[in-house]
């Protein structure tokens, strides 16, 4: 039914970043206004759009109706239909209720964390628009504007990288970034556009995509989907287009909690879903995504357990927990896939926050060795951050074990078995790295002593609602086989996703072995590194150290070739050939003039000789014509 | 022997010798010779048509032509001694103020 | 016997001729000249016309030739003053490729005509009075002409050698 509140979910953060964008030019150029202003407005704005979803979810969930709100006709031109219009049907209010609430934890967390830095309004200027690009992306009714903000994401994802822009290599870091996602974003606009022209160019909202699917040819189809995940693989950091996200890690602690754990990279994944009608059909795309999935989850978890750069670890696992989700969506788990999606929104943004916490506290030391020698008591980020690598590490009952485990099953019952071991496999690395990463942060021995150091509450108290999160979110999809209602499955029921229809045995044996590996992978970690010789750090050598030499080879094949080849166009192609073309046109021009300009050289014989030669052609026409 | 054909073959080549030496040679003197001997080449080919044809005018003809080539000696000699006196050079390619050459 | 002179006679014209355009200094080539009028003199006669070969031989060979001569040694040409040909014979060889057509549309045209014989004939044809009789009768008004062009000649002649008693005004200067 058409609603009104729609678009102030959106607008509420949109007019945050335009107010707060506003006001911090005012403050630089004429008077200083508070960091409160700035940070009021930057948490006030999320909150709102998080009550606005609140109220419409609980009524949806009463009534059972969805909501819709055209706002304008775009474009119309010819057969080509766009309008301005929001979805909110039952998968847009779920991922756009906790896009909003983790994002007000996070911008409440970044208020403390970026305490008296200069660009204060600035950063929540573009940490609202960047809140405001994703539920565009997520309560888009149509590809295209879902594009918006899937650029949208993009962008600010871009500007809040580079936040610190003095030091070169975080600006690197953004370009990066932004360029890899420009390649997926190609493909996703080829997918869109193939799939326009497949259906026979109707309307493209995502209705009317569904209702005309049986127009186009399987083979355009294919292709279709298989550039729209080109799309997802930019934007979610899958192989091959994943290196940016490490990097990305350059960017405010905030920044990599929200977009890089939480939401940017879960646009993929919303993508998949949102376009489950394509895929549904298309089982060989579907499992060529599986397929990455797994890979990526393995090549993250491979690398991550010889990172010593705590945000890296994590930005490493971010991608391996992507890995399990596209697994889930690929295989035609939609609403497992989405399940993850949630849970690991919640246990990766408080592991974020709880690395923040601790960058912060040792005063921007990011190294975890460097951490760990100069350790400083942190005990309510030390409980929260068990808690999220427990939960990641799938042990019941916390979150991260339901969701993980359904993945698993799912890739079990499909028969692809190949990819349920390399799940399993990746399941025991991550085990292995994330206690790696807690043992040598907070527990292994350190010479010196344990002082106390402060964290504001704006720092703890997200960390204790996410925590909350983490351990409980897994209870809203409790399997059937412990008597549980399934509510997310139920809820996204519009996705005809498939569900697990294993018997009880086969699920029981199932989940403790995969309990059995996280459990076996905490163990190897424990005893490599719970009384790990902290002053002796672990280098980054090696094949895995150096992260399979995947961003060299990259340069060399991509960058330098490209490189080599604008370099031809410019100095052979450009200035050579064309340009050497037309000035030769024009000298060419200028050479004849003097050339013939020659024949005006006023010496008299030469004019004579002309003279002749003009009564000559007169003779040899009159011979010709008199016939002699 | 002496046929028309041969006669004007005679007179032709006295002519074009006198062409080719006015637009060959760059020495004046040699370029008035070779238009006398143009004129000479004409005046022969007129006396034979007036052979030919029996008929006295070409030869009128021809009596003009050679008074008019004395006048035009008398012209021309003085001429070549002004410039002589002048540019003192017998070249006739030295006078090129008609055109302001290659000024790019 | 006439043929034979005939051919030889012209040999030499077109000889004197060569020597003409051949030779570099102009001494020589005023001397090609000068036989190749006595030559063409000589075929004149043959011609059966004996007061224009009486004419050419005092007005061209006698007197326009004499005067070149005059000229040339009143100069007093030396070496150095004597424009350097270095192409002469390629610039020869080229006017000689463009007046080929001239040429032959000439001899093909003249070679149509019926053939007579041009041997000396017994008349009055070429005397100097049937050619008196023609100027003053038909060709009065050229004749009168003729003797104006050659007073202006005259004229003409002693103005250009005339010493000059003040130069000549530049271009530009007030009058």
């Amino acid at each position: 039914m058409n609603t009104n509140l729609l678009i102030w979910i959106i607008l509420a953060p949109l007019l945050g970043a335009i107010l707060n964008g506003a006001f911090y030019f005012y403050s630089i150029k004429k008077k200083k206004i508070s960091d409160l202003t700035f940070s009021l407005i930057g948490t006030i704005s999320p909150f709102i759009a998080f009550v606005v979803t609140l109220s419409l979810f609980l009524r949806m969930n009463d009534e059972g109706i969805i909501f819709k709100q055209n706002l304008f006709t775009w474009l119309h031109i010819d057969k080509l239909d766009i309008d301005m219009a929001l979805l909110g049907d039952n998968l847009s209010i779920f991922m756009a209720m906790f896009v909003t609430f983790v994002g007000w934890m996070i911008h409440i967390y970044a208020v403390g964390y970026m305490k008296g830095d200069k660009g204060f309004g600035k950063f929540f200027a573009y940490f609202n628009l960047f809140l405001a690009s994703m539920l565009i992306l997520v309560l888009a009714d149509n590809p295209i504007i879902l594009f918006i903000g899937w650029e949208g994401v993009g962008v600010c994802s871009y500007l809040l990288i580079k936040f610190y822009y003095g030091k070169k290599e975080n600006v690197i870091a953004a370009n990066k970034a932004f360029i890899v996602n420009r390649v997926g974003d190609f493909g996703f606009l080829l997918g869109v556009v193939t799939l326009f022209f497949a259906m026979g160019e109707v309307n493209l909202s995502f209705a009317s995509i569904e209702a005309n699917l049986g127009n186009a040819s399987p083979e355009l189809l294919t292709l279709a989907g298989f550039l729209l995940f080109v799309g997802a693989m930019g934007k979610s950091a899958q192989i091959p287009l994943y290196v940016w996200l490490p990097d990305a890690m350059a960017g405010p602690t905030p920044i990599s909690a929200l977009i890089h754990a939480a939401t940017m990279v879960t646009a993929g994944v919303y993508m998949v879903a949102r376009f489950h009608f394509l895929y549904i059909d298309l089982a060989n795309v579907g499992l060529f995504i599986a397929y990455i999935g797994a890979f990526s989850a393995m090549l993250a978890a491979f690398i991550a357990t010889r990172q010593n750069d705590i945000k890296k670890i994590l930005a490493y696992s971010t991608m391996s927990q992507l890995g399990y989700m596209f697994i889930a969506v690929g295989l035609g788990f939609y609403s497992t896939g989405l399940f993850h999606v949630f849970t690991h929104a919640f246990f990766k943004a408080m592991l974020f926050m709880g690395a923040g916490g601790v960058i912060m506290a040792l005063h921007h030391q990011q190294d975890i060795f460097k951490i760990a020698q100069h350790r400083a008591s942190l005990p309510i980020i030390g409980f929260t951050f068990l808690i999220g690598v427990i939960a990641i590490s799938g042990i019941p009952p916390f979150s991260g074990f339901f969701s993980k485990d359904a993945i698993l099953a799912a890739a079990f019952q499909e028969g692809e078995y190949l990819i349920w071991a390399m799940a399993m496999f990746t399941a025991f690395l991550t085990a292995f790295y994330m206690f790696r990463l807690y043992f040598i942060v907070f527990v292994a021995p350190s010479p010196i002593q344990k002082k106390y150091v402060y964290t504001p509450m704006t720092v703890t108290i997200p960390l204790l609602i996410l925590s909350i999160g983490a351990f409980g979110a897994g209870f809203l999809n409790f399997p059937a086989i412990f008597g549980g209602e399934h509510f997310v499955d139920h809820w996204l029921i519009q996705l005809d996703s498939k569900t697990i229809h294993l018997s009880h045995t086969t699920e029981y044996i199932l989940m403790i072995v995969s309990v059995a590996v996280a459990a076996s992978g905490i163990f190897v970690a424990y005893k490599k590194y719970a009384n790990f010789d902290v002053m002796k750090p672990e280098e980054e050598v090696g094949l895995i150290g150096n992260k399979f030499y995947v961003d060299e080879i990259y340069d060399v094949v991509f960058v330098k070739s490209l490189k080599k080849l604008s370099t031809f166009v410019d100095k052979v192609l450009d200035e050579k050939i064309i340009d050497g073309f037309i000035m030769n046109s024009a000298n060419g021009f200028i050479n004849i003039g003097k050339k013939v300009a020659m024949l005006q050289n006023a010496n008299v014989r030469f004019y004579a000789a002309f003279m002749l030669v003009g009564m000559m052609c007169v003779f040899v026409y009159i011979y010709i014509t008199l016939g002699l | 022997m002496i046929s028309v054909t041969s006669l004007a073959f005679v007179s032709m080549i006295l002519f074009s010798i006198g062409a080719i030496g006015v637009i060959s040679r760059r020495n004046i003197f040699v370029i008035y010779m070779s238009l006398e001997m143009m004129l000479n080449g004409v005046n022969l080919f007129l006396v034979t048509f007036a052979r030919y044809h029996f008929n006295m005018d070409p030869q009128i003809i021809t009596i003009m032509v050679i008074a008019i080539a004395a006048a035009e000696a008398a012209i021309f000699l003085s001429v070549i001694i002004l410039l002589f006196r002048s540019k003192k050079s017998l070249d006739t390619d030295i006078f090129n103020t008609l055109t302001q050459g290659e000024k790019s | 016997m006439v043929d034979l002179l005939f051919i030889g006679l012209a040999l030499l014209s077109i000889g004197g001729a060569v020597a003409m355009i051949a030779y570099s200094n102009p001494m020589y080539s005023a001397l090609g000249v000068l036989i190749s009028m006595l030559s063409v003199a000589g075929i004149f006669a043959l011609l059966n016309a004996t007061f224009l070969f009486m004419v050419q031989i005092i007005v061209y060979a006698g007197a326009i030739m004499t005067l070149i001569l005059f000229i040339l040694m009143f100069l007093n040409i030396k070496e150095e003053d004597l424009p350097k040909e270095p192409n002469k014979f390629k610039f020869i060889a080229l006017g000689a490729a463009i007046m080929i057509p001239l040429n032959v549309l000439v001899i093909k045209a003249v070679s149509k005509l019926p053939s007579k014989d041009l041997l000396l004939t017994e008349t009055t044809f070429g005397d100097i009075g049937p050619v008196g009789m023609q100027l003053y009768n038909n060709w009065l008004v050229a004749f009168e002409l003729i003797s104006i062009l050659l007073l202006v000649a005259l004229i003409g002649a002693v103005v250009l050698a005339k010493k000059r008693t003040k130069r000549v005004k530049p271009v530009g200067e007030a009058s």
